[in-house]
C-alpha cells in the first residue's frame, strides 16, 4: 500500500508539493481567502440578514464615491501614509546602518538592537495609550516639556494640523524597530569583499552606500516597504484610541471610517465596499513599489 | 455466559438511568452578556453571584466588557445564531436594535412579561415606556444614569464661595466660575474627559434647557441651527476659550481628581474615582443654566436577544426569572454600580438609603430622575450616525478651528443629508 502510494506520488510529482502546502493553504483559505471573498460578495448587497439582504450591485461603491466623508478619510489615509512610511523606513534604515556598522567595530550592538526593537513588542493599544499620555494637554510629558520651551507650541491631539503627524510619529516609534531588523538582515547579506574592493579602488563611504548598499539591499527594502505600506493604510487602533478620528474628522482614516459605518451604523455592505477599496489601494501601491524598485528579477 | 449478559444489561441500564437523571437535574444555563466594565460590572457580578448561589435550577454565565463594540457584537451573535439569553440595551438604542431583540409581550413562547409576573407598575413609568416600540414591549428597565456636577469644596472655600450652597442659576454659576478662576484653579469642565461625544452631550444639556429640539418629530430634518442652538454652543465654546474656565482638550476627570478643577460635569460612574482621589468633594444637581434644569442621561435596560428557532420555553422563562431577580435586587446595582435603580421598591431599600453613595450623590441624581429632568438622547435608527455628525463639528468649534455658527451650519447640513439618505 505504502509502496503504491509512493509510486503514485512519483508519477504525479506536482501532487507532492500540493500536499506540503495543504495544511497552511486550508487555514489560509478558511480564515483569509474566504472572508475576503465573502466581503467582496456582501459589498454588493444592502446586507441585513434579519430582514433579508437586497442585491444592490455597485450602489454601495457609488454611494461612497459621493460622500465627502469618504474622500476625507481617503485623504487622511494618504496623508498618514505619506508621513509615516518615510518615518518608519527612514528610522528603520538609520537604526539598521547604526547597528550594522557598530556591530563590526564595537561591542554592545545586540543590546542597542534589543532596545531599538523593543517598542515593536508592545500591542497597538499600549502604544496608543502611552503616546496619548505623553501628548496629554494637562499632564503629558512631551506636551509639558515642549510647552515650557516654546510657549506657542501646538497642542498636538486637539490640533487639526498636528494630530495626524503626531499619531504618525508614535506609529514610527512603534514599528521602526522591526524594519531595522529586516534591513539589517539585508545588510548582513552583502559580501564584505565588495566593500574591501571598493575601498582599494578609493571609493568613499557615500559612494559605497549608493553603489553597493542601496542596490543590494533592494529585496529587503521591498519587503520592509510592502509591510509598511500595508500597515500604514490599515492603521486603525492608534487613531481610534488617540483621537477617535478627531478633532472633527481630521484624523478619520479609511479603516476607522469603515469600522464606524460597519460597527457603529451597521451598514455592513457599505463598510465591505470601503474594505474592498482599501484592499485595491494597498494592492496597487504594493505593485507600484515593486515596479519603482525594479525588482522583477529578484522576485522571480 | 447468559448470566454475564444479563448482568451487563442491568449495569448499562443503571448507567443510562443515572445519566438521564443527571441530565434532567442539570440546571438551565443562561448566558448574560453586558457592556459594563467598571464599578457597575462588579455590582452586576455580585448580583449574579448571589443568584447563582441561591438557585439550583438556573445558572447564569456572566460575560462583561467594553461598550464601544457591544451593539455590533450583540447583532452579530444573533445573526450567527449564538446570542446570549440576556443582554443590555440603552433605552435610546431600541429603534436601532429592535430587529435583534425578542418582543417580550409576543415572544415565540408567549407573553414573557405575564408568564414571569413582571409588574410594570413597579418600574419608573418613563423607563418602562421607553421599552415600547410599534405596539410591542422589548425592554425591562434596570436604571437611570446621568450627569450632575461634582465640585471641590476646598477650592470653593479658597475662592470665597460657600460649599454648602453651590450655584443654582446662570448668574450665580458665572460668578462662582470667575471666583474659582481668580483663585488660580480651572473653574469648570462641562464634559468629563472632553471626548467628542461628551462635548456633544454638554451642548445638548444647554440646548435642552432652553427648550431646544434637535430634530423635528418625524426626523425629516435638523432643527438645532437656530439662536438657541447657537447660544448653547457659543456658551460651550466660551467655557474653553473666552471665559478661560478651562482649556480645549483638557481631561476634566484627571483635573478634578488632581484637585485642580472647581466644578466638573460627569456621570454617576465618577463616584469611585472621586472617592479615591482624596478630593474633598460634593455633588449637586444640574443648575438652571438656561431654563429648565435638564441634564443628560440614559437608561440601561435588560433584553432577551432574538433566540435561535426551537429555543425551549424553559430557557425563555429562566431568562425572565434572572431578569426579575436582578430587578428585585437592584439596590446593589445602585449602591455599588452608581446607576439609579428603575425598580421602585428597591429605591426604598434601607441599606441603599443609608449608604455613602446615596447620601453623597445618588439621591440628587435620583431627584433629577424623579423630577423628569434626566433627558434621554435621540432615538432614531440613524442615531449613531447623526450624533457622530454633530459631535465632529462641536469638537472643532470648541477647539477654535471653526466658529460656533459654522459648526451648526455644517452639522445641520450633514444631519439633513443623513436623514434624507443622501
Amino acid at each position: 500500500m505504502r509502496k503504491k502510494f509512493g509510486e503514485f506520488l512519483y508519477r504525479h510529482k506536482q501532487l507532492e508539493g500540493i500536499l506540503y502546502v495543504l495544511p497552511f493553504a486550508s487555514l489560509w483559505a478558511a480564515f483569509l481567502a474566504w472572508p475576503v471573498g465573502y466581503g467582496i460578495y456582501i459589498s454588493l448587497f444592502d446586507w441585513n440578514p434579519m430582514r433579508g439582504s437586497k442585491f444592490v450591485g455597485l450602489a454601495n461603491y457609488v454611494q461612497l464615491f459621493h460622500e465627502a466623508r469618504f474622500w476625507n478619510a481617503v485623504g487622511n489615509t494618504f496623508e498618514f501614509a505619506g508621513i509615516t512610511i518615510p518615518l518608519i523606513l527612514g528610522f528603520g534604515f538609520i537604526f539598521a546602518l547604526m547597528v550594522w556598522g557598530w556591530g563590526r567595530t564595537r561591542h554592545g550592538a545586540t543590546a542597542v538592537q534589543a532596545i531599538l526593537f523593543s517598542p515593536y513588542l508592545l500591542t497597538v493599544s499600549i502604544v496608543a495609550i502611552v503616546w496619548k499620555w505623553l501628548l496629554d494637554r494637562d499632564f503629558g510629558l512631551v506636551q509639558h516639556t515642549l510647552g515650557s520651551l516654546i510657549p506657542s507650541a501646538p497642542v498636538f491631539l486637539t490640533s487639526t494640523a498636528w494630530a495626524l503627524p503626531a499619531i504618525a510619529f508614535g506609529t514610527a516609534w512603534w514599528l521602526a524597530g522591526y524594519r531595522m531588523v529586516v534591513l539589517q538582515a539585508g545588510l548582513e547579506e552583502i559580501p564584505q569583499e565588495l566593500f574591501e574592493a571598493a575601498r582599494i579602488d578609493g571609493a568613499r563611504q557615500l559612494q559605497q552606500f549608493s553603489h553597493i548598499i542601496l542596490p543590494l539591499i533592494k529585496p529587503s527594502l521591498l519587503f520592509a516597504l510592502v509591510l509598511t505600506v500595508i500597515s500604514a493604510f490599515r492603521t486603525f487602533g492608534q487613531v481610534l484610541l488617540m483621537t477617535d478620528g478627531g478633532p472633527g474628522t481630521s484624523t478619520e482614516v479609511l479603516a476607522l471610517y469603515m469600522y464606524r459605518i460597519g460597527f457603529d451604523y451597521f451598514q455592513v455592505g457599505k463598510a465591505a465596499a470601503a474594505g474592498v477599496i482599501l484592499l485595491v489601494m494597498i494592492l496597487l501601491l504594493t505593485l507600484l513599489g515593486v515596479k519603482l524598485l525594479g525588482l522583477k528579477s529578484e522576485l522571480q | 455466559m447468559r448470566k454475564h449478559w444479563k448482568l451487563g444489561i442491568i449495569i448499562v441500564s443503571l448507567v443510562l438511568l443515572v445519566g438521564l437523571q443527571a441530565l434532567a437535574a442539570a440546571p438551565i444555563k443562561i448566558t448574560f452578556n453586558t457592556l459594563f466594565h467598571e464599578a457597575d460590572a462588579q455590582a452586576m457580578e455580585q448580583i449574579i453571584n448571589d443568584f447563582n448561589s441561591t438557585h439550583t435550577d438556573v445558572q447564569v454565565e456572566l460575560t462583561q466588557g467594553g461598550w464601544t463594540d457591544y451593539y455590533a457584537q450583540l447583532r452579530l451573535s444573533v445573526i450567527a445564531g449564538n446570542p446570549p439569553q440576556i443582554g443590555i440595551c440603552h433605552a435610546n438604542k431600541l429603534v436601532e436594535m429592535s430587529d435583534y431583540l425578542t418582543p417580550l409581550d409576543a415572544s415565540p413562547v408567549g407573553n414573557i412579561i405575564d408568564m414571569a409576573k413582571l409588574t410594570p407598575d413597579n418600574y419608573v413609568a418613563a423607563n418602562w415606556k421607553a421599552g415600547e416600540l410599534n405596539g410591542h414591549h422589548y425592554l425591562v428597565p434596570l436604571d437611570t444614569h446621568g450627569w450632575g456636577i461634582w465640585y471641590n469644596k476646598d477650592i470653593f472655600k479658597k475662592a470665597g464661595l460657600d460649599p454648602e450652597n453651590p450655584p443654582k442659576t446662570l448668574e450665580e454659576f458665572i460668578n462662582a466660575c470667575d471666583k474659582i478662576k481668580a483663585a488660580g484653579y480651572y473653574a469648570f469642565h462641562p464634559g468629563e474627559d472632553a471626548a467628542p461625544r461628551k462635548l456633544r452631550r454638554a451642548w445638548y444639556v444647554f440646548f435642552w434647557q432652553m427648550g431646544g429640539q434637535l430634530f423635528d418629530a418625524d426626523y425629516t430634518h435638523a432643527t438645532f441651527n437656530n439662536p438657541k442652538g447657537l447660544l448653547a454652543l457659543q456658551f460651550l465654546v466660551d467655557i474653553f476659550n473666552d471665559f478661560g474656565w478651562d482649556k480645549p482638550g483638557s481631561n476634566g476627570y484627571d483635573q478634578f481628581a488632581a484637585g485642580k478643577l472647581g466644578m466638573l460635569i460627569a456621570g454617576n460612574w465618577y463616584y469611585g474615582t472621586a472617592q479615591g482621589s482624596g478630593v474633598n468633594w460634593a455633588y449637586m444637581e444640574m443648575p438652571s443654566f438656561f431654563g429648565t434644569p435638564y441634564t443628560w442621561g440614559n437608561s440601561h435596560q435588560i433584553v432577551i436577544p432574538v433566540q435561535p428557532k426551537g429555543t425551549s420555553k424553559d430557557v425563555y422563562l429562566a431568562a425572565a426569572e434572572v431578569i426579575k431577580y436582578i430587578s428585585e435586587h437592584s439596590h446593589t446595582w445602585t449602591m455599588y454600580g452608581g446607576h439609579i435603580t428603575a425598580y421602585k421598591p428597591e429605591a426604598q431599600n434601607p441599606e441603599l438609603l443609608a449608604s455613602d453613595y446615596w447620601t453623597k450623590s445618588g439621591k440628587w441624581l435620583n431627584q433629577m430622575a424623579q423630577d423628569g429632568l434626566v433627558h434621554f438622547p435621540i432615538n432614531n435608527p440613524k442615531g449613531s450616525e447623526l450624533e457622530q455628525a454633530i459631535q465632529a463639528q462641536i469638537e472643532l468649534a470648541v477647539n477654535g478651528n471653526i466658529s460656533a455658527q459654522e459648526a451648526l451650519n455644517k452639522a445641520e447640513e450633514d444631519c439633513n443629508k443623513i436623514l434624507q439618505g443622501q
